[in-house]
Formats: C-alpha cells, structure tokens, sequence
C-alpha cells in the first residue's frame, strides 16, 4: 500500500509539478508610482527607434519589458525604465547582451 | 487509442491557441515543459518496477512507456516549431545556434528524435537490443540537455529540480533494490 502511494505520488509530481513563473522578474528599475509612467505607446517608440520589431510589450515587477526581433533579427528581451524610457537590460536568450553604464538594478 | 486521444488534447489546444492570434512565443513555455514531463514519466517505470515490483499499476504504466516517450518527441517537435515561427526565419535561428542555451535545447530534441524513431517493434529487431537500448537511454542524455536548455534561457533552478529529482529519486530506489538483491545472492551462497 505505502509502496502504492509513493509511486503515485512520484507519478503526481512529474505531471502536477508547479510551473514557476519567468526568472525575469529580477531587474529593479526603482519607477516609482504607476501613474508617474510614460504610456506603453512611448514605450512601443522608443522600442522602434531602436529599430526594433515588437513582438509584445509587458509590465516586468517595475519595469517595462519588450520582446522583440533587432534589426539583424535576434530575438531579444529588454527592460525599459517606464518613466525616462531609458534602455536598461536588454537579454538574449538568457545571455545579457547589454546593460546600460552604471545601472545595477 | 483513448491514450494517444487524451495525449493530443494540449497539442489541440496549443495550436488552435496560435490560431486565434496567441503569440508562438507564449507557447515555447507551455509546449517544452509538458514534453519534458512526459520524458520524465517515460523514464519513471523501469527503475520503480526494479523496486517495488511489477505490481499491475507499474505494469500498466511501463507498457505505456514508450508511448509517453515518442509523446515527449512530440511535444519536443511542436516546441521546435513554435520556435520556428517566432523566430521567423532560418538566417536567425541559425545565428543563435551557437548560443548554450540554444544548442542545448537542438541537441536534446536530437537524442529524442533518434530515440523515438526506433521506438517500434521492428527497429528494436533489426538493431537487436543492445543496440536499440543504448539509444533509447540517450532519453536520460536528453532530459539533462533539455533541463540545462532551460536553466539556461531562465536562469531558474527550481523548476529543473523538480523535474529531475522524481528520476534521481527513482534512481535511487534502482540501486538501493539492487544492493539488496546482492547482498541477498551472497547470503544464501
């Protein structure tokens, strides 16, 4: 019986298992309040001086986060400072590719 | 044949997910972590029969076994397709080939591939069984390229644990099942 429920229980956490969500929450931008943010539109420009393509825009902790395609067509994540829209982390395939100078958030 | 119905029920939803406008992107996750579960309950049987037994719960599960297994390629290959859309073209998948965090992910979809390719009767009579058996435990090389893949793209070590210690534990059991059974041979000579 107890050999029953522990192969059960092994069965059960293989398919159960909790998902944890994106390890990317861990950039601190230090924004302040939400209503001080510029608007995702701002944010989808800045993304396009970049010369980006957007995939999708979303709100990371207190960052902005956008995913996108670079000109030379990586797939890149990147962490916008949602008040100045200053880039400050951009991520490439969990390889950090750039940091803005002296920002340690 | 319910089996196979009840297996193909995320891969549905998943597709006619991408085909109301949800991004490939948002389906990597979903798509690589289930492949990888149902690796992992594929690898499950064989050690836990060695120790509790072929009781008929473990019987049932071990005649699925390769079922799950060629599900995880499945699941591997709708992964690697997801990919491909989000990422658009071939010019820029191959530029990231390089990455570790990519060619993790390529080479343990290699070792599932092989593996579930001679997943059928016929193959495991033409290579005779040895043979055959060493390519099916490059699912073991698989599962660890699959879970340094996604270390590597998330930086996040719980959920590799959780996925890997059900097999380590099983392992364990393996082991402990077979010091008994020698010290059991010895003690009867």
């Amino acid at each position: 019986m107890t050999r029953k429920l522990i192969a059960s229980a092994l069965a059960a956490t293989a398919l159960f298992a909790a998902t944890p969500a994106l390890a990317d929450g861990d950039i601190a931008c230090k924004s302040g309040p939400k209503d001080k943010w510029q608007p995702v539109t701002k944010l989808k420009k800045a993304a396009w001086m970049e010369g980006w393509k957007i995939i999708k825009t979303e709100i990371s902790g207190d960052c902005y986060e956008v995913y996108a395609h670079t000109e030379s067509g990586q797939v890149v994540e990147a962490f916008f400072h949602p008040v100045t829209l200053e880039k400050l982390v951009v991520i490439r395939r969990g390889s950090e590719i750039y940091r803005k100078k002296g920002f340690t958030g | 044949m319910a089996f196979w119905l009840a297996l193909a029920v995320p891969a549905t939803l998943m597709i006619s997910a991408l085909a109301q406008g949800e991004l490939a992107m948002d389906l990597l996750h979903p798509s690589g972590e289930l492949s990888l579960r149902l690796l992992v309950i594929a690898l499950l049987p064989g050690p836990l029969i060695e120790f509790f037994g072929a009781n008929r719960f473990l019987r049932g599960w071990l005649a699925l076994r390769r079922n799950f297994g060629v599900a995880a390629f499945g699941y591997a290959a709708l992964h690697l397709v997801f990919y491909g859309i989000d990422m658009g073209a071939i010019a820029p998948i191959i530029a990231e080939f390089t990455l570790p965090a990519i060619w993790t992910g390529w080479l343990g979809f290699a070792l599932m591939l092989a593996a579930a390719s001679i997943s059928n009767d016929a193959a495991m009579a033409a290579l005779g069984r040895r043979k055959w058996k060493r390519v099916q435990q490059g699912a073991y090389v698989a599962l660890l390229f699959s879970l340094a893949h996604w270390v590597l793209l998330d930086w996040s070590w719980i959920p590799a644990v959780v996925h890997v210690a059900p097999v380590i534990i099983a392992w364990a059991l393996r082991f402990v099942a077979r010091a008994r059974r020698k010290s059991s041979v010895k003690g009867t000579a």
